[in-house]
């Protein structure tokens, strides 16, 4: 019998994965606690119960076991969170972990809470939570000894040689580009050490072959130091680290960074536990256990079927969903759902009423292989039995102790958690489920003060859905529970990242965003109900309970939160290099309104300074900890780019704004835009190409609520996010429910009706603002295209009046458009001062002195009239009158006139396809030596 | 796991020539779980397999009236591909993509990688457009050039397939660590079909 389960009972965890590129719903799947086996009744009404519930389970709705396949995951990521974290409640309650722990044994197993405390005693886990310390805490505070991203593998294999098994370093390898993490192994496995490859997805981290994922590399070491997963058995605190007894002693430490390693500090017990020690007292012999250990060893790690994902469920591993495995496979999911439709109370329901609730119960998903799979289930172990097993298995067990240690062998006692599992998931989804529903209750997200602390044995019971409040609440309790008080804000998760933040999700739904999912939109589960829709039609149930895993699931956002808001404190910490960099930057440009000569070119300022910072953030040291162990690597860029707007954007915004304001003012364009929005007004839609409905006074109003709130942000991103949530407002009204695609052709005469109807001047310079100073990365997606768009429609409108301007207008955007494309194209270099715009090069040529040329500032309205003004006075003429502006190109003189814009005719002039040598000319209008005098002079040009 | 390049593919055309419906029947068509509902008809995008790599196509949609004209360049800047559409039932839209393509030639990225779909061919017997006319036309230029009908689905896959074609492989140096990778812009290959 032990052989048959040998691999699985060292497998606390089995990898159960089935990933994409896709954004991962990962679930937890529970450590299926076994601490009941000493009661042979409940064993036995388990296996009773088990088989009802097989049974049942075959008829059962497959939506509802879908449903409540979503309910359970949704709580157990937030029972697995509980485990990771050391919450203050459990503090405030001056409850010891270890307590709680002994508590539950107590009630559970009936064994004396000193053993227990003494079991605990030795584990390193246990030791640290004694001393009110984590092992993320120590983690977090040690990381410049073990996170060494640029030791090379050579340097790290140095420093794991002279260390005992378990003991790790993260690096960097350089043969597989990636963060690995390094593990001395004993040797009888015969390589001095092994490394594991951590893997970054959008948003999180794993090792290669599990299928567990953490939001930050703290978390996933402090997992591992608990539960070996896919290592050969779990991660070890290097001695000093795990018997420190304060922060300071750690902060003390780590200040050695790598020197830890080869310092006094870094002593080793007197006698080290091996890594993997074996439990006695259970019966399982050292010997046996190492086999085992080496059976599994290094196992290799492979891709399962989705068949074989849910072989590993039923093994009490975590399954591993996304969306995409939900709609590939719904139908096998489906299929193989069984739940029982109908459970019995056992013997622990009314037990479980009095005590901290034991681990919630494997999905009923597992049941999908019916009773032979079941067999296997058996091998599941608890966590903290797995640490003792692996580590202080020899302490956890005197003779007294009668909790079964080595699961593999006690098949009822498996089977029973397994069934209790199916019922407590069966009450989850069903109202009047009995005395599990109180339990749900205690359980909930948000309710009941997080119990289960690191190590602790006992989990919270799966919420129930009647219990469930909404889905913030579950956000909330997991974020609660994030190690980092910082981390409480992580509340507000930003919505706009997984629209922005990651360009494979440029096209996430907006649908979702008018609706109250609005707070908490992670694309792809959404996505994925919407797609699945077509096959089978979900309850509406279902897709709340879907929204409540994509709520959970935003709590994984807590690493970037917790970054940008790092960032941002730096950055008013003057004492650092970055915080400097900031401040200076910003009363800069706060005190020196006249630096720049446009509000391009002041914009581009800014946005160059933001890249730069990021650049030097990216790189720089005074990050602490890392960006690196908090923030996969493909996420760095947006995570910077966000902390960028918020140190540097927010503090300027009403500067930016009231500058941008004065500038177009000054140009003369704030009052052409209001001029020409009054004539665009007056005119009925199909005057302006429109052949689509439009929304009426209503939206329209909608729609200007929505840029109100866009003039109060100061992302550029949330910005478009508002304006993508307008268009689709419009494309909502377009189509009303015709079915009808309607392309740019149709779009874009709404899009600039509506913009029209808004009568929002201001949204001018929000234009402006989100187009120079969105991250260029995120232009060519939905948000640039729609930007471009609205860019668009409002050049239209500022230029509706006049046919010429109409016809100006080509050559001026495409100039705009030019330097624009400019600055993207070159990828974020060094904006170029934007002298195009602004500037004219005037030559003075007197009949006798010949030529003189001076730059003359000439903003793009300023008329001919205007520019000989000024002409006269740069120049000193004395007889101004005598004297007019002149274009001399293609070897011909015209003369302009007056009402005319020269920087209008050098924009197209310029944007002609042949270049033209042209010049202005300021000089006499008789005595014209040289050719004809135009006084259409512009009109010529248009046509020409 | 593979790379997945965005490539911005501009749409231009004639108003009514089938430009979004193109569009909607190449990302709309296809058994893609990636294809996610989007604002509009007017930015689609739709990822294929090309290679070792995947394409993931941003299509930006134009207004074809003449009024919008100007605005065209803000659409195609930054594209690595262009698809030009015309219908084969009207002479005009022929000409219209002349010009598309001369602008192009002028003002756009260089190396754009020019795509021509003479679409409606469902209607060839009411044709203005010979087909030889335009694959002599399009040979001239460089370009791709195949006859789709958006309403029948023909050609619609083979015209983007064709893109990808063009769209010449990363340096798989530059892969880096990053699955991610962003080109904005085709490198040299196009460029040398052109001459």
């Amino acid at each position: 019998v032990l052989d048959s389960f040998s691999q699985e009972s060292t497998l606390p965890f089995r990898e159960a994965r089935k990933r994409t590129r896709f954004q991962p719903v990962q679930v937890w799947r529970n450590f299926t606690a076994s601490q009941t086996t000493e009661s042979p009744a409940c064993g036995g009404a388990s296996l009773g119960e088990m088989s009802a519930w097989t049974m049942g389970a075959r008829g059962l709705d497959k939506r509802g076991s879908f449903f409540k396949l979503i309910d359970t995951i949704a709580s157990e990521i937030g029972e697995l969170k509980q485990e990771m974290v050391r919450t203050d409640v459990s503090l405030e309650n001056g409850l010891e972990p270890a307590e709680t722990h002994s508590m539950v044994r107590h009630k559970d197993g009936g064994y004396s809470e000193e053993e227990d405390v003494k079991t605990c005693a030795r584990d390193s886990g246990y030791d640290s939570l004694s001393n009110r310390l984590s092992i993320l805490d120590r983690l977090l505070h040690t990381h410049p000894i073990w996170l060494q991203l640029s030791l090379s593998e050579e340097e790290a294999a140095e420093v794991l040689q002279a260390q005992p098994p378990g003991i790790f370093l993260v690096h960097k390898s350089t043969k597989m580009q990636k963060k690995v993490l390094s593990l001395r192994l004993p040797c009888e496995f015969g390589a001095p050490l092994k490394e594991f490859a951590i893997k970054e997805s959008t948003y999180t981290f794993s090792l290669e072959g599990s299928g567990i994922s953490f939001a930050d590399l703290f978390r996933l070491i402090a997992f591992y130091c608990i539960s070996r997963d896919v290592l050969p058995f779990t991660l070890k605190l290097p001695y000093a680290i795990s018997t420190a007894k304060s922060e300071a002693q750690l902060e003390e430490l780590a200040q050695m960074g790598l020197n830890f390693w080869s310092s006094p500090a870094d002593s080793k017990p007197p006698n080290p536990p091996p890594p993997h020690r074996p439990l006695s007292s259970d019966g399982v012999c050292p010997a046996s256990l190492r086999q085992l250990c080496l059976i599994n060893g290094v196992h290799s790690i492979k891709t399962r079927t989705p068949s074989e994902l849910e072989c590993s469920q039923t093994n009490g591993a975590l399954c591993f969903i996304n969306p995409l495995f939900l709609k590939v496979h719904s139908q096998d999911l489906s299929g193989g759902l069984k739940r029982p439709s109908t459970r019995t109370p056992n013997a622990n329901g009314t037990e479980r009423t009095r005590s901290p609730p034991p681990r919630p119960p494997p999905p009923a998903i597992n049941s999908l292989h019916t009773s032979p799979r079941l067999a296997r289930t058996e091998t599941q172990t608890s966590m903290p039995e797995t640490v003792n097993h692996n580590k202080h298995g020899n302490v956890a067990l005197p003779g007294t102790k009668p909790t079964p240690i080595p699961p593999p062998r006690l098949k009822k006692q498996a089977s029973f958690l397994e069934a209790e599992g199916g019922a407590k998931t069966l009450s989850s989804g069903r109202p009047g489920a009995g005395p599990e529903l109180e339990l749900g209750t205690a359980g909930s997200p948000g309710g009941a003060p997080p119990e289960a602390t690191l190590g602790d044995c006992t989990r919270a019971p799966p919420p129930s859905s009647e219990s469930r409040p909404p889905c913030h609440g579950g956000r909330q309790r997991l974020s609660d529970m994030s190690i980092s008080t910082s981390s409480s804000d992580s509340l507000e998760f930003d919505r706009s990242m997984p629209l922005f933040g990651y360009e494979a999700d440029t096209n996430s739904s907006l649908e979702d965003y008018d609706g109250e999912s609005d707070q908490e939109t992670m694309a792809p589960p959404i996505k994925s109900k919407k797609k699945r829709s077509s096959s089978f039609v979900l309850p509406k149930l279902v897709k709340s309970q879907l929204q409540k895993v994509s709520g959970v699931f935003s709590s994984f956002m807590t690493p970037e939160k917790r970054m940008v808001r790092r960032i941002a404190e730096l950055s008013r910490d003057k004492c650092t290099y970055f915080g400097c960099l900031v401040q200076d930057y910003v009363s800069f440009l706060q005190e020196n309104k006249e630096c720049h000569v446009s509000s391009t070119d002041m914009l581009q300022t800014i946005r160059q300074f933001m890249t730069q910072v990021k650049n030097y953030l990216s790189q720089s040291s005074e990050l602490d900890p890392p960006i690196e162990s908090l923030i996969p690597e493909d996420q760095i860029d947006v995570v910077l780019e966000k902390a960028m707007h918020k140190c540097i954007l927010k503090p300027l915004k009403g500067h930016v704004e009231a500058m941008l304001k004065d500038f177009h003012m000054a140009d003369g364009s704030w009052k052409q835009l209001k001029e020409n929005l009054q004539l665009v007004r007056q005119r009925n839609p199909q005057e302006l190409g429109v052949f689509a409905p439009t929304p009426d006074f209503v939206d329209v109003e909608k729609i200007k609520v929505k840029f109100m709130t866009m003039q109060k942000m100061y992302s550029p991103e949330k910005k478009v996010m508002l304006l993508l949530r307008v268009c689709k407002l419009i494309y909502t009204v377009m189509e009303n429910n015709s079915g009808r695609m309607y392309g740019a052709d149709d779009f874009l005469p709404v899009l600039t009706y509506v913009i029209a109807q808004c009568d929002m001047l201001e949204l001018d310079t929000e234009i402006e603002y989100m187009m120079e100073l969105l991250d260029p990365s995120l232009l060519h997606g939905e948000g640039g295209y729609y930007l471009t768009s609205a860019y668009g429609a409002l050049s239209l409108i500022k230029n509706f009046q006049e046919e010429q301007a109409a016809r100006l207008l080509s050559s001026e955007t495409r100039d705009t458009l030019r330097q624009w494309h400019k600055r993207r194209t070159t990828n974020r270099t060094i904006p170029s001062v934007d002298d195009f715009q602004n500037y004219l090069r005037v030559a003075f040529q007197e009949v006798n002195s010949g030529c003189t040329g001076k730059t003359l500032l000439v903003r793009p309205y300023i008329t001919t009239e205007d520019v000989c003004q000024i002409c006269a006075e740069k120049f000193k003429v004395g007889d101004p009158e005598e004297y007019s502006l002149f274009l001399f190109v293609d070897e011909t003189w015209q003369q302009l006139a007056e009402d005319t814009y020269p920087q209008k005719i050098k924009a197209e002039l310029h944007s002609r396809p042949q270049p033209h040598i042209f010049h202005f000319v300021y000089k006499r209008i008789k005595n014209d030596p040289y050719g004809v005098i135009f006084q259409n002079g512009e009109e010529d040009l248009t046509t020409s | 796991m593979m790379a997945i390049r965005e490539l911005k593919v501009c749409l231009l055309g004639d108003t009514g020539v089938g430009k979004s419906s193109i569009v909607c029947r190449f990302v709309q068509d296809h058994f893609d779980h990636n294809i996610s509902p989007t604002i509009g008809a007017s930015f689609m995008t739709k990822t294929v397999p090309c290679g070792n790599e995947l394409h993931k196509f941003l299509i930006w949609d134009t207004a074809g009236q003449e009024r919008f004209h100007s605005l065209a360049p803000m659409y195609y800047r930054g594209s690595a591909a262009a698809v030009i559409v015309y219908d084969i039932t009207k002479q005009d839209s022929f000409y219209t993509l002349k010009k598309w393509v001369k602008e192009l030639k002028e003002h756009g990225p260089e190396n754009i990688v020019m795509a021509i779909a003479g679409n409606k061919c469902d209607l060839s017997d009411i044709r203005e457009v010979p087909l030889k006319d335009a694959k002599e036309y399009a040979e001239s230029i460089g370009a791709i050039v195949v006859e789709t009908s958006a309403k029948n689905a023909i050609n619609i896959e083979e015209l983007f397939q064709g893109i990808s074609r063009q769209i010449p492989p990363l340096d798989p140096h530059e892969n880096g660590n990053n699955g991610i990778i962003k080109v904005e812009k085709p490198t040299t290959q196009a460029s040398r079909r052109c001459c």
